[in-house]
């Protein structure tokens, strides 16, 4: 079948509005984009490759260098696969703890998302207000890790180090002062006219199409789809968790949905202080044979690590499935398709939260 | 008009907004104390136990160099992750890190190393590469030959009747020597890394 | 050196755009760099201007440890830059490879084997602070009197 195209544009693989080199070629009639296609492939690393035949110490570091945005996530649910197998218990204490640093890293993220969502739509301001948010809880994860990034906290049977009384203070201050300013950049974005022009009504993604494309994470319940593996969780449930849903369908609700998350993470992170037992944080335990599969809500959506160990605890055979594949697949196939104008394209690409580093590996 | 451009012209060259303008700068950040950085010797003498090097997991992040007072570790940048692995696995407490130390002796946590042996049967050919290259057993049977015969029984692994035989896993230091020299890829050392917690009496958090 | 020259380095030395390309790594060094424009560390306050566009930028920080897919696209990129320029490469991945440096990895280190880097930030990943304290000590040795030195 012939169709005319006037214009194939392509974006990427180094663009301004892309943190990672991806490319997009779009094929445009006019200023509509009636079918766009993602090149991936700058990225692969072959991590899975080099995690065979090595120990958990090692793996777990490769396993947060999938991605660097959401690591602690990445060893925690590579961890909990590997206690899975072996039968380790964890002590109650790193339980919550680990949801702790999970649900930091969560907001983090959420907040980086957006951040480039706004500065996408140049709306600098409100990305900037943002990224400012994001450094105050960078320095709670510093503060209860030890480092800003890649923070390797949890290792079978717990979690690397306590909280003491002193930094519970201090995360306590700044989540009371973090949800004080996020209450008023959620306000600005839910009423700036430029910022609805830009967003309400863009890269829709019905539920339907959100379905069929296995979208996960945030885009999928922007989508209506009520899905989210920390329903799951022991810990979660324990807490008493309800995830985030919105129906709106475009960019705008997928923003909103991550803000969602961001306040239910500080609920969350409190709920834990609140509960948080006495006890020990390392159980110990050695890592021995098996086989299973483990899946986390990553700030993406659904991650799953499987794996199979030998006796003495190394991974033979490990396969991860990342969530942002199925969103960006979505993204390409559905969003894009029928924007009115190539400068949507980017907003909307970025609005699917894409991390190339853990769709290639 | 006129009043209103020489107001800004006042008000654009008074010193005060350009020092302001040209060289106002924030104030320089400084590093935080929990930051885990590179690893720094705390002074403390190295016993040689190799276990920072055992469970790093970069390669080629840190070395044990003998120098003229004693055994060093030394850290390359480049290489390091700034993990803190080898912080908490020292036995010693050589090397410091953030406030890694401080925890680790307030909470009672530590990482135990164990090494385990594992050697195919169906790839071994016998050849004694693992033994006759094994610092451990050199050290113990400075006789031993080069196909890995030895009449000792403190060394480690030694070859019997064309198939090696391990004999004490314990002395292993996990340098996995043998596995580089293995032309088949028989043998491998599994480096076991527990962490435990052992809370102090009275305080334990 | 001639005043021209002077006035030249002084400018040049505040104002420096700056342009990142992601060759393959974890993405923790990519958002530490994207940190660096918060109003915490403030980069754009030293004149170095972040925007990903080779042909008008100054400085390119590399990240990453040069994977196979981007063995036909590194060396054009750098040579759209134009002169002066210098690179920097941040975090472990560009200098040795970090943790992905095994047998078996499709990645290609160090970055230096492929265009020349003026600066190396050790660290996986470095610190803000650290990033920008490297940029600010490359742009005097690189654009100190550049047309003397093309003499």
């Amino acid at each position: 079948m012939k169709h005319t195209v006037d214009v194939n544009i392509p974006l990427g693989p180094v663009h301004p509005c892309f943190k990672e080199p991806a490319r997009v070629k779009c094929e445009t009639k006019g200023e509509r984009i009636i079918a766009a296609e993602v090149e991936l492939g700058y990225m692969k690393k072959g991590i899975e490759r080099i995690m065979k035949g090595r120990p958990w110490q090692e793996v777990m570091f490769l396993a947060e260098r999938v991605c660097g945005i959401c690591s602690v996530i990445h060893n925690m649910v590579f961890i909990e696969a590997i206690e899975q197998v072996s039968g380790i218990a964890v002590p109650p204490r790193a339980a919550y703890l680990r949801v702790v640093a999970n649900e930091l890293d969560r907001m983090q993220s959420h907040l980086l998302a957006n951040f480039s969502y706004c500065y996408t739509i140049e709306h600098e301001t409100l990305g900037m207000y943002l990224l400012d948010l994001r450094e105050k809880v960078m320095d709670v994860i510093e503060r209860l890790t030890g480092a800003r990034v890649t923070c390797a906290y949890i290792i079978p049977g717990g979690v690397r180090f306590d909280i003491g009384a002193q930094d519970e203070a201090f995360l306590r201050e700044s989540l009371a002062r973090i949800e004080d300013d996020l209450t008023r950049y959620t306000g600005m974005f839910e009423s700036g006219p430029m910022i609805a022009l830009r967003s309400r009504g863009i890269g829709i993604l019905t539920k339907e199409a959100a379905m069929q494309a296995h979208a996960v994470g945030p885009t999928a319940r922007a989508s209506g789809i009520s899905v989210d593996r920390r329903t799951e969780h022991p810990t979660y449930r324990q807490l008493g968790f309800e995830p985030v849903v919105r129906t709106e369908c475009d960019n705008y609700a997928r923003i909103m949905v991550r803000f969602g998350e961001v306040f239910q993470s500080i609920r969350l992170i409190r709920a834990c202080l609140d509960n948080l037992p006495e006890g020990v944080i390392r159980g110990g335990g050695t890592c021995t044979a098996g086989e299973t599969r483990y899946s986390g809500e990553a700030p993406r959506g659904e991650l799953t690590y499987i794996i199979r160990t030998d006796d003495y605890g190394r991974v033979i055979d490990i396969q991860i499935q990342t969530p942002s594949i199925m969103n960006i697949e979505a993204c390409c196939h559905v969003m894009i398709i029928g924007v009115d104008s190539v400068a949507d394209v980017t907003s909307t690409f970025v609005s699917a939260d894409p991390c190339i580093a853990c769709t290639e590996r | 008009m006129a009043a209103s451009i020489i107001w800004y012209l006042r008000e654009f060259f008074r010193p005060g907004w350009l020092k302001k303008f040209l060289f106002a700068k924030t104030a320089p950040l400084t590093t935080p104390p929990y930051f885990r950085d590179f690893p720094e010797p705390t002074g403390k003498p190295c016993q040689h136990a190799l276990f920072c090097m055992m469970v790093c997991p970069a390669p080629g992040a840190i070395d044990v160099v003998m120098e003229e007072d004693g055994w060093r570790p030394r850290i390359h940048k480049g290489h390091c992750i700034r993990c803190g692995l080898c912080v908490e696995a020292c036995p010693n407490g050589v090397l410091r890190s953030g406030r890694i130390l401080e925890t680790r002796k307030a909470e009672g946590t530590a990482f135990i190393v164990t090494f385990r042996i594992s050697i195919d049967p169906d790839l071994c050919t016998g050849c004694g590469n693992c033994a006759t290259s094994c610092p451990v057993n050199k050290q113990l049977d400075p006789q031993i030959g080069a196909g890995g015969h030895s009449s000792n029984d403190e060394v480690i692994m030694r070859v019997l009747d064309g198939d090696v035989h391990v004999l004490h896993e314990e002395k292993c230091t996990g340098c996995k020597t043998c596995e580089v020299s293995c032309p088949t890829r028989a043998i491998q050392i599994a480096r076991i890394l527990e962490g435990t917690q052992q809370p102090q009496k009275g305080g334990g958090q | 050196m001639s005043i021209l020259q002077t006035i030249k380095d002084k400018v040049r030395s505040r104002s420096i755009h700056v342009s990142y390309v992601d060759l393959g790594s974890c993405n923790g060094c990519d958002i530490e760099v994207l940190a660096c424009l918060a109003p915490r560390y403030d980069i754009e306050q030293y004149g170095i201007y972040v925007h990903n566009n080779p042909r008008e930028a100054d400085v390119l920080i590399v990240i990453g440890a040069y994977t196979p897919g981007w063995q036909e696209k590194l060396t054009p990129l750098w040579e759209k830059i134009p002169d002066p320029k210098a690179a920097i490469a941040v975090g472990n991945c560009p200098i040795s490879g970090c943790c992905f440096n095994r047998r078996g990895a499709y990645i290609d280190p160090p970055v230096s084997k492929h265009i020349p880097v003026a600066a190396e930030v050790p660290g996986c990943p470095p610190r803000p602070t650290e990033i920008l304290a490297a940029i600010l000590s490359v742009r005097d040795a690189v654009f100190a009197n550049w047309e003397g030195r093309q003499r």
